[in-house]
């Protein structure tokens, strides 16, 4: 099953997400802020990332931009989570090189669609 | 006009006083010791208008006196023995004395005796020197009772050696000490404080010409006065005239204002940040609420806990609720703020409608409705905000799919360019639903108004969608309207350009243009109003009547729309920043192209007068009564203006059309009563309605009395054409029920346009009055 690597300061977020992702039957790894994510991309090669932008340490845009740089991780589809209220960051999302983005709070069938094309994609 | 002894040195002398007399600037009289006048000049004669044959040396001073008493030179009702007496008395030494002659000449009268008895008396004439000092009696009271009564504080100040010349009652005032004893002392001196004394006497020495600010201590009091300096020569010194003007109340005014503009500034900075703020505070433990509850759903679904289900289902759903009046309440805030920006990019239609179906859906199914789309193929795409048009469908159609119950929701899409060859998207969202009424549809736009409170109650929402719909569609250049029946169901419409224009996408306050597509010929209306809700409201009640609607908020922005494309008729707000209603209309009247647009005020002061002296057309006081407006317009509006034709000759009716249609009204015909009444079961009631009398199947008699049963046309004013000779019977009957009967013979069909027209108007007036 395919592996998910979550990036996310927020406990509470990175709880109710992943627990939603597992029973999905995703695998799913995690990180704390932006450049724990960086570290974690190469280490652990996941198939897909979902960033929330406004991380510790580095920022989301900044951290995607670094995975999108390594030649090792630049293929991995990059999904940017950002605030409603960020919702004209999306141009910067995608200017930092995510695939797609969606908003805060989730809405998981959307998000699980999304996943789900980008790993088709992927393919 | 002498009387000397001759002999040749005598005559040398006598020749050179005679010249000396004629040459002195005063008249010269002289009398011997038995006061007989021995010898003059032509002065003398000139300004004392003695007859010549009156003077000589058989006269004597006592004579002269008393000519002059008798004639009046003395005054009316002199006693001229008195006069003569007082004269005698002083003789025997010099005196001088002022004469008032009666023709206003002021002579000023010397006399003094010679040694060997006799004397000689010598007039000059001052009227000039005293009316000069007259003049300068009258401008010293003028400038006493000015320097007295003046709200300016004066005060003059040697520039010699800085002493106080003058001060007036107002400069104590101001000053706010008694410094009347200070005159003559030096302008250091004004204040008991070293300081303050010594800064005033610093301005007191400047340049003349000069303003300063002061600002002063009086009496425990903080003030300030305006000080400006003049030089002035007073008394023969070198001096300052210092005037003070109290500023005290408009300068604390200017800095309440300064404190209240920061106090709003910083207000404003705050709600910003608490928005921000809130977004984020309320967010996160709402995003715990939605997610966890979204979880336990699942948990309950994998333990087949159906009870829980449900319950969850509501927990989730309010905190949803809640989520998007958050969302709702922060877009508002940005796009009043100003800060809400439009990102344009290539949205391809059929996309965008599934994936507004993907999230509609699930809304459709709740109340049984059927969600029909119908997005032709080859539709293509437009250059707009993708997010904000995504935003505005779904909000429509949850809206069309919450109102609606087991019926049918209509999503459709179609191509329409407007007349200027600009390439738009229609959008159409139809329901069966409830339905609205004109007066709910009027209130539909503004914030936190639903159509009515029992709809909040019914079917929740927050009131704030379709305001947040059309503020996007303003954004992005188009508009968005409603026609709605009750019970039938409601549509929404919503057009967008294909392209946002870049002036549109970053300034959303260019004037807004709202379509009515129906292509029903309407007037050109433009609202001038700085408040949105009038336009709202105005844009609501008036499009639906056919009339295009063009929108300014402000005086600046009005006249640019006005001069660009002239509007039918202005609706004008008074109270505007900036430029406000009157000034906007007296430009409008002092412009050629401007001046003839008639102008409905709309305004909250009933100022009628200065408003119809302004040149204004109409006047209506707020809250507006739609009513009314609409039948203002209509009587501006000649397109509306429908005049019915009664006759049986076909030609009187061609006629008479095109008499009536070149003064740009609209005719209808009807060849007999009854089919005019059939005419009129099927139209609205029409302006005038010309009638003949003799026609067959229902005659103009019969005509006009059923005319007169029916509620809907008891008042339109007709007008009888006949040929025929009425009897007094058929006389009284038709003065009772039409304005005017006009002979056909007499006023030939063709010349009635312009009468017509009159008449139609007044018509039109007379209806909207009652």
């Amino acid at each position: 099953m395919a592996k998910i690597l979550l990036v996310e300061d927020n406990e509470m977020n990175r709880d109710m997400l992943s627990r939603r992702l597992i029973r999905q039957g995703f695998e799913v790894v995690m990180a704390i802020d932006g450049q724990q994510g960086v570290d974690m991309a190469s280490v652990e090669k996941p198939d897909l990332i979902l960033m929330d932008m406004s991380l510790p340490v580095i920022n989301g845009w900044e951290a995607t931009e670094k995975v999108k740089a390594n030649p090792e991780t630049k293929h991995i589809p990059v999904i940017a989570l950002t605030a409603h209220a960020m919702a004209e960051d999306r141009e910067k999302c995608i200017a930092a090189g995510c695939d797609d983005f969606d908003t805060k709070p989730v809405e998981l069938p959307r998000l699980l669609e999304k996943i789900k094309a980008l790993l088709a994609r992927a393919d | 006009m002498k009387h000397f002894e001759t002999g040749s040195e005598m005559g040398r002398e006598n020749t050179l006083l005679r010249a000396t007399l004629e040459n002195m600037a005063q008249g010269v009289a002289m009398y011997d010791a038995e006061h007989r006048l021995v010898t003059w000049n032509e002065r003398f004669v000139e300004y004392l208008d003695m007859p010549v044959e009156f003077l000589g040396t058989d006269k004597t001073f006592s004579d002269y006196i008393r000519y002059l008493g008798s004639r009046g030179e003395f005054g009316p009702g002199a006693d001229i023995e008195v006069e003569l007496k007082k004269r005698l008395a002083l003789l025997d030494k010099s005196h001088t004395f002022e004469r008032l002659r009666p023709d206003g000449t002021v002579l000023e009268v010397r006399r003094d005796p010679v040694p060997d008895g006799g004397f000689i008396a010598i007039y000059t004439d001052i009227t000039a020197r005293k009316e000069a000092e007259r003049r300068l009696r009258e401008d010293e009271e003028r400038f006493r009772a000015t320097d007295a009564a003046s709200p300016v504080g004066l005060i003059i100040v040697s520039r010699d050696d800085g002493s106080i010349q003058h001060l007036n009652p107002s400069f104590v005032e101001i000053i706010g000490r008694d410094s009347s004893e200070l005159l003559g002392k030096p302008a250091v001196s004004l204040f008991a404080d070293l300081e303050q004394s010594a800064a005033l006497a610093a301005i007191l020495s400047g340049e003349s010409g000069r303003r300063t600010e002061f600002r002063f201590d009086r009496n425990g009091e903080s003030c300030c006065v305006m000080i400006s300096l003049a030089d002035l020569e007073f008394h023969g010194n070198r001096s300052v005239v210092a005037s003070f003007v109290d500023i005290t109340d408009r300068v604390r005014a200017e800095e309440e204002l300064k404190k209240a503009k920061e106090a709003a500034e910083s207000a404003s900075r705050v709600k910003s940040a608490f928005l921000a703020n809130m977004s984020h505070e309320l967010r996160t433990p709402l995003n715990a609420i939605i997610g966890y509850s979204e979880i336990l759903v699942e948990d309950a679904e994998d333990r087949g806990d159906d009870a829980s289900i449900a319950d969850l289902g509501k927990i989730q759903s309010a905190g949803k609720h809640l989520l998007g009046l958050i969302n709702d309440i922060l877009d508002l805030s940005k796009i009043e703020a100003g800060r809400m920006d439009v990102y344009l990019e290539q949205v391809f239609l059929s996309k965008l409608v599934s994936d507004v179906k993907t999230i509609v859906d699930p809304m459709m199914g709740k109340n049984d409705n059927r969600f029909v789309i119908e997005c032709p193929e080859g539709i293509g795409s437009l250059r707009t905000d993708q997010t904000k048009l995504k935003q505005n469908l779904i909000n429509l159609l949850s809206n069309a799919a919450k109102f609606t119950k087991g019926g049918e929701v209509r999503l459709a899409l179609s191509r329409c360019d407007d007349e200027n060859g600009t390439k738009r998207i229609r959008f159409d969202v139809a329901d069966t639903g409830i339905g609205m009424s004109d007066e709910q549809i009027g209130k539909l736009f503004q914030s936190f108004t639903q159509a009515d409170s029992s709809t909040t109650r019914n079917f929740g929402g927050t009131g704030l969608g379709l305001t947040i719909t059309r503020h996007f569609c303003t954004m992005l250049g188009g508009t968005v309207e409603v026609t709605s029946v009750p019970g039938k169901g409601s549509t929404f419409t919503m057009i967008l350009p294909d392209q946002v224009a870049k002036s549109v996408a970053h300034a959303p306050a260019e004037p807004r243009v709202t379509r009515r597509i129906d292509g029903k010929a309407g007037m050109r209306i433009l609202v001038v109003d700085d408040d949105p809700a009038v336009h709202e409201v105005l844009s609501a009640t008036l499009s639906r009547e056919g009339h295009e609607i063009l929108h300014a908020y402000d005086g600046d922005e009005a006249l640019k729309a006005m001069r660009a494309e002239p509007p039918d008729i202005v609706t004008l707000d008074v109270m505007m920043p900036k430029v406000d209603g009157w000034s906007l209309l007296g430009i409008m009247k002092s412009e050629p192209v401007l001046q003839g647009i008639p102008v409905i005020m709309l305004t909250i002061v009933d100022d009628r007068n200065l408003g119809f002296s302004l040149g204004a057309s109409e006047f209506m006081t707020k809250p507006i009564d739609r009513a009314r407006l609409l039948g203002l317009i209509k009587q501006f509006s000649h397109a509306n203006s429908v005049v019915l034709v009664v006759d049986d000759d076909a030609d009187v009716r061609e006629i008479v059309r095109q008499a009536i249609t070149s003064e740009g009204l609209v005719a209808a015909e009807a060849e007999n009563g009854r089919r005019a009444l059939e005419w009129l079961d099927q139209n609205e009631t029409p302006t005038l309605i010309l009638l003949d009398l003799m026609m067959p199947e229902m005659d103009g008699f019969e005509f006009l009395d059923r005319l007169r049963c029916r509620d809907d046309t008891a008042d339109v004013p007709v007008v009888v054409l006949t040929a025929k000779d009425l009897t007094e019977t058929e006389r009284a009957f038709l003065a009772e029920r039409t304005i005017l009967v006009l002979s056909k013979s007499a006023q030939p069909a063709g010349s009635l346009g312009h009468a017509i027209a009159a008449l139609a108007e007044r018509g039109a007036k007379s209806e909207t009055s009652t």
